[in-house]
């Protein structure tokens, strides 16, 4: 007996230890695993922002655009974010949207910028989105709810009109799980607290959009962000414990003309 | 690793086919390209309920073949889910994991490897006897009085 428990030990041992002299070897580089998956994902956000293009027009407005990336760029520099990775995309829509697609696409329409109180607000919703994509959700929502397989076809260019429209569906038009958004929530709250950006506007235009009197009009964010009053209430407790040294995300009138120029 | 040994008897031809059969039925898996680790293992388990009632040298094999397929089992399961929740939950492929899957594929090369060396030799008769596997089958299956 005591020979057997000892033969099946050394077999345990044997093959644990493989395992572990294998691991020492650094598979993702030797296979180009990094590689390859960055290359699906950059092909994967070229054929959805390729969709996105088709359907609404794109914003050339300088000036939006330009305000648009001081926004971006502050919040970047602070939280030593790499601002040449996001590809921001501003869409002529009346829609109130703003999502996130794979390979740092990011994707504002106008609807969302007009319908921002105050610059903090949208700074919130960039900083959010620029979580998710920080976070790698995009991939991970993806590969779960489509799987591997699709999203491969997708950057092959292999897959049908109907796999990329519900990809592009599915960033745009449903919410991610609620560990992610309140993890989205916190780290683009923590995002703007060191970009010295005000997060409660955002945190207020996050109430706006439990109002039930305000659903119809802001349909759009209230399906991809559900449980607003209650995310709400998480980002106004978690700015309570810190301290807000809060500066100007722009001067009021470069608002005020970014939103005459998106009434255009 | 496999070893031959004397059994206390000669199994006849009809035997040395069953025997022999109880580890081809292991190797299901790859016969039906199903990719599920259960599998095999259920085919041997049903082979072995056929035959607990045979002969001593059919339940012998069937019993060694049975026991190398419960450790494949458990880590090619591990192996599966691993898999799984990298495609469809968007967990990393790491080192570890790329490791371990090698690992596995080893093992089951070598599980492969024996299972036709012993389907082939206990096929002519021949009683051989797997290292780890073959002491506790001896524990377990001992010969009708």
């Amino acid at each position: 007996m005591k020979k057997i428990l000892v033969q099946g030990f050394i077999l345990v041992v044997l093959f644990f230890s493989t395992w572990f002299g294998l691991s020492k070897a650094d598979w993702i580089k030797i296979l180009r695993i990094e590689k390859v998956s960055s290359q699906t994902e950059e092909k994967l956000g070229e054929a959805l922002w390729t969709f996105f293009k088709q359907d609404a027009e794109e914003n050339r407005d300088l000036f939006i655009k330009q305000t648009i990336d001081s926004i971006v760029s502050k919040i970047c520099t602070a939280n030593g974010i790499n601002r040449s990775k996001l590809k921001i995309h501003i869409l002529n829509k009346g829609d109130i949207n703003a999502f996130a697609l794979p390979d740092g696409h990011l994707v504002l329409l106008t609807g969302l910028m007009a319908n921002c109180e105050s610059p903090e607000a949208l700074a919130g919703v960039i900083a959010h989105e620029i979580a998710h994509i920080e976070s790698g959700h995009i991939m991970k929502k993806l590969v779960k709810e489509l799987g591997l397989s699709m999203m491969i076809s997708i950057a092959t260019g292999s897959g049908s009109p109907e796999v990329v429209i519900n990809a592009a569906k599915l960033l745009s038009s449903s919410a991610f799980d609620r560990k992610m958004e309140r993890e989205a929530d916190i780290n683009g709250a923590e995002y703007l607290l060191k970009a010295n950006i005000d997060a409660r506007p955002f945190a207020d235009f996050m109430y706006q959009l439990a109002e039930p009197g305000k659903i119809s009009k802001l349909m759009s964010w209230i399906s991809t962000h559900p449980e607003s009053a209650e995310r709400a209430e998480y980002i106004i407790h978690y700015l309570s414990e810190r301290t807000v040294e809060a500066d100007e995300v722009i001067a009021p009138q470069t608002w005020n003309r970014l939103q005459e120029r998106l009434e255009k | 690793m496999i070893e031959k040994k004397m059994f206390p008897y000669k199994p006849d031809e009809h035997e040395a086919e069953k025997a022999s059969n109880s580890y081809l039925m292991s190797l299901i898996v790859l016969i039906v390209g199903v990719p599920l680790p259960i599998v095999n293992l259920i085919a041997t388990v049903i082979f072995y309920i056929g035959n607990r009632k045979s002969t001593y040298f059919v339940r012998w094999h069937c019993i060694q073949a049975l026991l190398t397929q419960l450790s494949l089992l458990i880590v090619n399961t591990a192996a599966f889910w691993w898999t799984i929740s990298i495609i469809f939950r968007g967990k990393a492929v790491t080192n570890a994991y790329v490791a371990y899957i090698i690992s596995v594929l080893l093992l089951n090369l070598i599980e492969f490897i024996g299972t036709m060396y012993s389907a082939i030799h206990t096929r002519k008769g021949t009683h051989v006897q797997w290292w780890f596997y073959g002491g506790i089958t001896q524990l377990i299956c001992k010969p009708r009085s």
